[in-house]
């Protein structure tokens, strides 16, 4: 079998996730690399937890909330974006390619994109092969 | 007037008068050569006190242990900005504290043997020669224009140009190094936390083994508790035993939040920290890939 | 220690027809304290929960892992499975076997059981450390505050004091009423305002669960939903409505003037006034700015130079039961209430941004508002409507649309809405009190949807005779007794002119003064245009975001009196299914401060999007942060902004979720 990377995502409960259960709904295909995590909005989500999935072995890591405007708790996605910003770029300095990290905004209703996401991650990530910025496991 | 002497007599009046119970500041070490910090409690004791290129230490971090008492502290530019981080974080409460001022030349790494090494390359680069708070300044102020952060350090810049794989090699050489004694933690003044994530079993941020993929985790949480805070006194760095470049991953994010955010820490006690804020309409290069 | 019961659900052939469950529960059962896994046709049947509710007693389960479709679809189910068997609700973890593997794997047997045994290993190990939550249950404070005393505000009031329950409305000007009450008639029925408003203002005047707090103001609100605390201004009105009769015999005999605001300034009303004739409450307050007796009061504290002014006290000497009261100071009401309204209405654009328009130079270009009060029977001119210049009824009257809407250079890019409409009516108001008038409006585009408002446009352009012309005016400038009118007419292509008597500005809705600052101490947010915003624009148009706090009205947004009135009601409808409950669960799944690692930075406290977050003194003198339940919605903004790791959050606790990364990446 050909190299099947690993890849966690952090789904919003309100937007994201909706749109994940959406795609599996409308019976949409997408690659089954992705492990889901759901948490109550990306601005709940530390993003040290990306930098802990990196180093326990993930290959890439997808964080989807609201679109901007759309929080359920009116603003958490706004912070998500400074700190992930800002992440990214760290993370990039310490020698993970960025194109293993992503946040992106998927709404409830967009299991299409959701799908469309995961799969243009996946593929992504599989070309950038294993993750070995952290130095191995542990 | 000879910056040492000023201090001393400032120290003296201070601990005359009994505004302050203890006045923090420099001495000659042990080795007759480098600087140590000196907690000077008796007036007739001031003349200890010292201040030349070797004073480095960053004492605002010694603050954090002295929160109950009015104590006086000297301050470089740099260290100065501490002080308001802390203030502005409510660390400390700046009635309490009398800020002694010192107009920076600019400080050299630590010396073996004798005086006259180069001054550290932050310091070379640096603009900010006048403390941005003080109760007492010491020195001549310079002229400086508009402040405006030092532009990356070109070690930051290599780095950034080498592909991906290479500055991973360079962090893992950096990192194997660690011997997680967290020395650069104890003399940080933005690590005021009584229990540190690193210290805890449940959440296990970091594993107690010390090997690669934790020392990794380690220096990552560290750096991004600092983005946007570090005042970049190099205070890490100094206390590193075996040298981990530390002033390059704390010199990327606040260039970084400069960029981003157009913000500085430390500037001011009533700035808004970057992370603590957003702009609704803002582009900062995440969450902008639009689906076909 | 934990005994985690793992429960597999083939829901028919939609999970079990890809993923391999044999091997899932066998996967299941090697896990780190399960110890009991199963499969069910379906969990959620009947059968399916019985046999979850036997495993549980039968293997003494103190966590429960349900492999399923999405906890979207049925946590809520199976919380109430599991509390029925004796488990706190919370000690249930779900994982979607269904909408995140088989059904998006569908081709994939292999991967879809191996992502299957994945999400069930990582459910085990996030309720491993899943602690048991428990609802709070707070009390409700039986009584609404409704801020505004226009129709929205008057009509929620009523509706929820009419369900039986008490109601305080607060309202910052001498009377209830609003703009509404300014208004000569309405569109598109040209009903008389006054006529269909003032008997609703009676009855909240009279209404024994309605008290009324009249020249006051909301200064604070403190608390959440079922238990909120309010400080309210009570500004001196120097008359005690206890004793006063509302005889009227001091404001008629008041010597002082003043612009009245009520008639937008082109009419006047003495220093003690009710607003209107109609006012609710008929009795009047002192404006201290115009009375000469403070004044007087004033010229002596400050030293008594200079000529000495009428010390009068008129009202004083004439009043028959001795209301006046100089003593009176504003005063400040505290009052609990389960839920608020925030029905706090509109003000008019400041038009002299447009120097083009001429309004403010030239005394016969007015606003609508204005014209309305002179069309008023109960107006400054009795229904006479007269050019302000020279008294003279003006011939030939030019509307101006859209000044301050739909103008994104004046920071107005949103359509006042009531504005074609009010035009329409005001041209066939025009043309019923005088038929030599002559009509014309500039617009940019007729808006009128809604019942009969298009019948409404046309009847102004075949009964009225009003003339239409879509464009702007360029400019306006007096000559020889009357205004020149220079517009575009973009449809012909041509410039026009227009010699006017008067020329009315048709000035957009912005939100009343003081908005923000209320909705700052109610934590509830507003817009770029401080318009208040809801909670949804479609499906919550009169909540916002901080439960027990509702809007109505104009506050939010223009809109005319029907949906005003709408809202008022729907609002109130809220307001009584809040207050009709005795108690109220509080949302377990919040966020929680461990004090001991709290270093009292208070990030958290600004990351807040509810202020949810207080501070407190411990004894030893540090200070740290505190959740207030009833405020926070458990988002967990404030426990990733926590460097110390004090702050965490009930339910998807950093534990549990470094839990499930580990488990994911192993």
């Amino acid at each position: 079998m050909s190299y099947q990377p690993r890849i966690i995502g952090f789904l919003c409960n309100w937007c994201s996730y909706a749109g994940a259960d959406m795609a599996g709904t409308s019976r949409m295909s997408y690659p089954p690399n992705i492990r889901i995590i759901r948490v109550p909005c990306t601005g709940r989500l530390d993003p040290l937890f990306v930098a802990k999935a990196f180093q326990e072995g993930a290959d890439g890591v997808l964080v989807a909330g609201c679109h901007p405007g759309d929080c359920h708790y009116a603003e958490g996605n706004y912070h998500a974006r400074r700190r992930y910003a800002l992440l990214h770029l760290l993370l990039e300095f310490l020698g993970i390619e960025p194109e293993r990290i992503r946040l992106e905004w998927v709404s409830a209703s967009e299991g299409k994109r959701f799908t469309q996401l995961v799969t243009d991650f996946t593929e992504q990530v599989a070309r950038l092969g294993p993750c070995q910025a952290v130095g191995g496991q542990s | 007037m000879d910056l040492s002497q000023a201090i001393r007599d400032k120290a003296r009046e201070l601990l005359e008068t009994g505004a302050v119970k203890c006045v923090i500041g420099y001495e000659t070490g042990t080795d007759g050569i480098n600087a140590r910090p000196a907690f000077i409690y008796e007036a007739a004791e001031v003349d200890r006190l010292i201040f030349d290129e070797t004073c480095g230490h960053n004492l605002a971090t010694y603050l954090l242990h002295h929160r109950a008492e009015n104590i006086a502290v000297v301050v470089k530019p740099c260290d100065s900005r501490a002080i308001n981080l802390l203030h502005g974080e409510h660390q400390i409460e700046r009635d309490k504290v009398y800020i002694i001022g010192v107009v920076c030349p600019g400080v050299v790494g630590r010396q073996w043997g004798v005086k006259g090494r180069q001054l550290l390359p932050a310091c070379q680069a640096c603009t900010d020669r006048n403390p941005v708070v003080y109760d007492y300044l010491v020195g001549e102020p310079v002229a400086e224009g508009a402040p405006a952060p030092a532009p990356p350090l070109p070690e930051v810049e290599d780095l950034e140009r080498m592909p991906p794989e290479e500055r991973c090699q360079f962090w893992r050489r950096e990192f194997e190094r660690c011997i997680r004694c967290y020395a650069c933690r104890q003399a940080c003044p933005g690590c005021q936390c009584t229990e540190c994530f690193v210290e805890r079993l449940e959440p296990e941020w970091v594993g107690i083994r010390i090997d690669a993929p934790q020392n990794w985790m380690w220096h990552t949480i560290r750096a991004f508790h600092l983005a946007g805070r570090c005042i970049e006194c190099q205070a890490c760095r100094r206390a590193c035993p075996v040298d981990i470049r530390l002033d390059l991953l704390n010199h990327k994010l606040a260039w970084e939040v400069a960029q981003l955010f157009n913000f500085r820490p430390g500037m001011t006690a009533e700035a808004l920290f970057p992370l603590a804020t957003f702009v609704r309409d803002e582009k900062l290069g995440v969450g902008e890939w639009a689906s076909s | 220690m934990a005994r985690i019961g793992v429960f597999i659900c083939h829901c028919g052939s939609n999970i079990a027809g890809t993923v391999d469950i044999p091997r899932v529960v066998a996967e299941a059962q090697k896990l780190p304290m399960v110890v009991h896994a199963e499969d069910n046709e379906y969990t959620c049947s009947e059968v399916g929960q019985r046999s979850l509710r036997e495993a549980i007693q039968e293997h003494r389960l103190n966590r429960v892992v349900i492999g399923a479709c999405s906890p979207r679809m049925h946590e809520n189910t199976f919380r109430n499975t599991v509390a029925s068997a004796g488990l706190n609700p919370y000690l249930l973890e779900m994982a979607n076997l269904r909408e995140h593997a088989s059904w998006v794997h569908g081709d994939q047997r292999e991967a879809a059981t191996v992502k299957a045994i994945d999400l069930i290993r990582a459910a085990v190990a996030k309720v491993a450390r899943a602690q048991p939550l428990f609802a709070r249950q707070i009390g409700v404070t039986k009584r609404a505050l409704v801020i505004g005393g226009g129709i929205a505000g008057i009509q929620c009031a009523l509706d929820i004091a009419n369900a039986g329950f008490e109601v305080v409305l607060v309202e910052r000007t001498p009377s209830i009423g609003g703009r509404m009450a300014q208004l000569d008639k309405t569109f598109p029925t040209l009903d008389c305002s006054a006529c269909i408003l003032t008997p609703k203002m009676v009855e909240v005047g009279q209404h024994p669960r309605i008290r009324l707090l009249t020249y006051a103001e909301v200064k604070e609100v403190r608390g959440f939903v079922g238990n909120f605390e309010a400080d309210i201004l009570q500004k001196a009105r120097h008359v005690d409505h206890d004793k006063c009769l509302g005889c009227g015999i001091c404001w008629q005999k008041c010597p002082a003037r003043a612009p009245s605001e009520f008639d937008m300034g082109v009419g006047q009303r003495t220093a003690i006034y009710i607003p209107f004739a109609q006012a609710v409450p008929g009795k009047p307050v002192i404006d201290r700015e115009h009375c000469r007796y403070q004044q007087y009061l004033e010229w002596q504290r400050a030293g008594a130079e200079g000529k000495k002014p009428p010390e009068c006290r008129i009202c004083e000497k004439l009043c028959p039961v001795g209301a006046i009261d100089w003593e009176q100071r504003d005063e400040m009401i505290t009052e609990e209430f389960g839920a608020i309204v925030v029905a706090t209405g509109y003000k008019t654009f400041d038009h002299s941004v447009y120097g083009e328009y001429g309004g403010g130079r030239y005394p016969d270009v007015i606003t609508s508002l204005q014209l309305e009060r002179l069309m008023s029977a109960s107006g400054p001119t009795l229904g006479e409507v007269t050019r302000p210049s020279d008294g003279q009824p003006p011939k030939t009257v030019v509307f101006i649309s859209c000044v301050g809407s739909r103008d994104d250079s004046v920071g107005r890019p949103y359509c006042s809405k009531v504005c074609c409409m009010y035009l329409a009516k005001q041209s066939i108001m025009l043309k019923e009190h005088d038929p030599e008038v002559q009509s014309y409006i500039f617009y940019i585009d007729i808006r009128a949807g809604g019942k009969n408002y298009e019948e409404f446009v046309r009847r102004a352009q075949e009964e009225a005779g009003t003339v239409y012309i879509r464009g702007r005016v360029s400019k306006t400038y007096p000559e020889k007794g009357k205004l020149i009118v220079w517009g575009e007419d973009s449809l012909m292509g041509r410039p026009v002119q227009i010699a006017a008597d008067l020329v009315v500005l048709a000035t957009g809705i912005e939100p009343s003064e003081g908005a923000i600052e209320l909705a700052q101490t109610l934590h509830i947010s507003y817009d770029v245009h401080s318009f208040l915003v809801e909670a949804h624009p479609k499906l919550r148009p009169v909540e916002t975001m901080t439960d027990g706090v509702f809007l109505a009205g104009t506050a939010m947004g223009p809109m005319d009196i029907p949906d005003s009135v709408a809202q008022g009601s729907a609002a109130a409808a809220k307001v009584c299914g809040l207050l009709s409950k005795d108690t109220l669960a509080l949302e377990p799944m919040v966020a929680n401060v461990n004090a001991v690692k709290c270093v009292g930075c208070l990030l958290c406290q600004q990351v807040c999007p509810f202020k949810a977050i207080d501070t407190e003194t411990l004894r030893d003198g540090r200070i740290v942060v505190r959740i207030n339940e009833g405020l926070c919605k458990g988002c967990g903004l404030c426990v990733s902004a926590c460097r110390p790791g004090a702050m965490n959050l009930r339910g998807f606790s950093n534990e549990q979720l470094l839990a499930q990364v580990k488990a994911l990446t192993r």
